[in-house]
C-alpha cells in the first residue's frame, strides 16, 4: 500500500492569473492607501500649515454643511474620521489586516458618496469635505468617489479571494491510494 | 549711465588710459554708494499711496463696509454676494449673533467683501448700491434691508426701491447723489473685492476667511454656522 500526496491541481495558466491577481490587488491597495493618505493628510494640513490642534473646527463645519447629523456626532466625527482615514490608509498600503481594511475603507465611501448624492439631490452648494476645504461638491467630486468605491470594492474582493485560496492550498491534503 | 560715457570718453582718447581706470572705478564706487543709499531709505507712505491710486484710482470703501475694532486680535473677512440665499442664511442666522458676542466687545473685526456673482442677475447692482450706502455711513442698514428682502428684489430687480424702503429720505438722497456722481469708483470697489476673492481661490458665497495671530485660513464652504464658529473663535482666543 502506497500512499502519495497531491496538491492543488496548479497549471502555468492558473499559476500566472494567480500571479496577475496578486499585483493587481498590491497596486490596488496602494493606489487606495494612498488615496486615504493623503485624504487624511490635506484634513490636517492646509492653508500653508499643520493644524493638528485645531483641524475638528474646520471638519466640523464641512461635515455640517451637509445638513444630515445632530452637532455631537459632526464634532465627534470630525475629531476621529481624518485619523480613521490615515490609519486605513496605513494599514492597506502595509497589506495588515487587508480584508477588512478594505472592507471598511468600502463602507466608509459607499456613506461618503450616499451623503455627497443627497447634497447634489437637494442643491446644496457646499465644499466636498473630501481633500481639504476648498473642493466643491459636484459631479466630478462624486465620479471621483465612485472610482474610489469600485476600486475598494475590487481590493476587498481580491483580497477574500486570495485569502481563500490561501486556505485552499493549506487545507489537509487528501490521500490517494 | 554716466559709465558708458566714461568708457567711451576713454575709449575714443585712447591715451591717458591710466587716469581714465581710475576716474571709471572712482564713478562705479560713487554709482554703487548713492544706489545703496537710495535703496536703503524708506520710501514715504504718501509716494505709496500716490503711486497705488495711479493704478486703482478709486475710494476704499473696505472701512465703511467693516465692523468693530482694527485692533480685535481676530478678523473676519466675508467674501458675500447680497442675492445668495447662503449668504442671506449666514447674515440672519450668524452675523447678528456674531456682533453682539465678538465685534461689540473688541475680539473681532468684521469686514465685508463683495462677490456678486455671475449667476445673479441683480447682485452686481446690489453691491453698487450697498457700497453707496456705506459711503453715506448706512451700510449695515443697507445691509439688513437686502438680505431681508431679498425674494422681493432678487425677483423684481428693484433694488433702489428695497433701499428706499429702509432708510430715511435724507439718507437716501445722499446714497442716490453718491450712486449717481461716483458709479465708476464704487464699480472698482467692488472690483478691488473680486480681485482679491478671486486671488484667494473664493468659488462660491459666502467665503469666510478668518486671520489670527498672522495667519489666515478660509472656513469650509457652507458649512459655517454659528455655533461651530463661536467653539472655533472661543479656541483661537484662548490662544493668546
Amino acid at each position: 500500500m502506497s500512499a502519495t500526496t497531491t496538491s492543488a491541481a496548479t497549471t502555468p495558466a492558473t499559476s500566472r492569473a494567480a500571479g496577475t491577481a496578486s499585483v493587481l490587488l498590491l497596486i490596488g491597495r496602494l493606489a487606495l492607501g494612498g488615496i486615504f493618505l493623503i485624504a487624511a493628510y490635506t484634513k490636517l494640513h492646509f492653508s500653508g500649515a499643520w493644524h493638528l490642534h485645531d483641524y475638528h473646527f474646520f471638519f466640523a463645519m464641512a461635515i455640517d454643511s451637509y445638513h444630515m447629523l445632530p452637532l455631537e456626532v459632526v464634532q465627534l466625527m470630525a475629531r476621529f474620521l481624518p485619523w480613521i482615514e490615515l490609519a486605513l490608509g496605513a494599514l492597506l498600503i502595509l497589506g495588515v489586516g487587508l480584508r477588512w481594511s478594505a472592507l471598511l475603507t468600502s463602507m466608509l465611501l459607499l456613506v461618503f458618496i450616499a451623503a455627497m448624492t443627497r447634497a447634489e439631490m437637494l442643491g446644496l452648494e457646499i465644499n466636498c469635505g473630501c481633500f481639504g476645504n476648498n473642493e466643491k461638491l459636484g459631479p466630478a467630486t462624486l465620479l471621483r468617489d465612485s472610482t474610489l468605491l469600485l476600486l475598494a470594492v475590487a481590493v476587498t474582493a481580491g483580497a477574500f479571494l486570495a485569502q481563500r485560496s490561501r486556505r485552499q492550498e493549506l487545507r489537509p491534503q487528501k490521500l490517494r491510494r | 549711465m554716466e559709465i558708458w560715457i566714461y568708457v567711451g570718453w576713454s575709449v575714443r582718447n585712447g591715451g591717458g588710459q591710466q587716469v581714465n581706470r581710475v576716474r571709471l572705478k572712482a564713478m562705479l564706487v560713487a554709482t554703487a554708494c548713492a544706489g545703496i543709499l537710495l535703496g536703503s531709505l524708506p520710501i514715504p507712505a504718501q509716494v505709496k499711496a500716490a503711486g497705488s491710486q495711479a493704478k486703482a484710482p478709486s475710494m476704499d470703501l473696505t472701512a465703511l463696509k467693516s465692523a468693530g475694532s482694527r485692533q480685535a486680535p481676530i478678523t473676519i473677512e466675508v467674501f458675500a454676494d447680497y442675492q445668495c440665499p447662503q449668504c442671506r442664511q449666514f447674515f440672519l442666522t450668524t452675523t447678528q449673533q456674531l456682533m453682539d458676542n465678538y465685534v461689540a466687545s473688541g475680539k473681532v473685526y468684521l469686514i465685508h467683501r463683495d462677490f456678486p456673482l455671475n449667476m445673479h442677475s441683480h447682485s452686481h447692482e446690489a453691491a453698487l448700491w450697498a457700497n453707496a450706502a456705506a459711503e453715506a455711513g448706512q451700510f449695515e442698514a443697507a445691509e439688513r434691508a437686502l438680505y431681508e428682502k431679498q425674494d422681493d428684489w432678487g425677483a423684481t430687480g428693484k433694488v433702489e426701491a428695497t433701499l428706499a424702503g429702509a432708510l430715511s429720505p435724507a439718507d437716501m438722497k445722499k446714497v442716490r447723489t453718491i450712486e449717481a456722481t461716483e458709479m465708476g469708483q464704487i464699480d472698482a470697489a467692488i472690483q478691488r473685492d473680486l480681485a482679491l476673492g478671486n486671488s484667494r481661490q473664493v468659488n462660491g458665497t459666502p467665503t469666510i476667511f478668518v486671520t489670527h495671530a498672522g495667519q489666515t485660513t478660509p472656513l469650509p464652504a457652507g458649512g459655517v454656522n454659528y455655533p461651530l464658529l463661536k467653539q472655533y473663535l472661543d479656541y483661537l482666543l484662548q490662544q493668546r
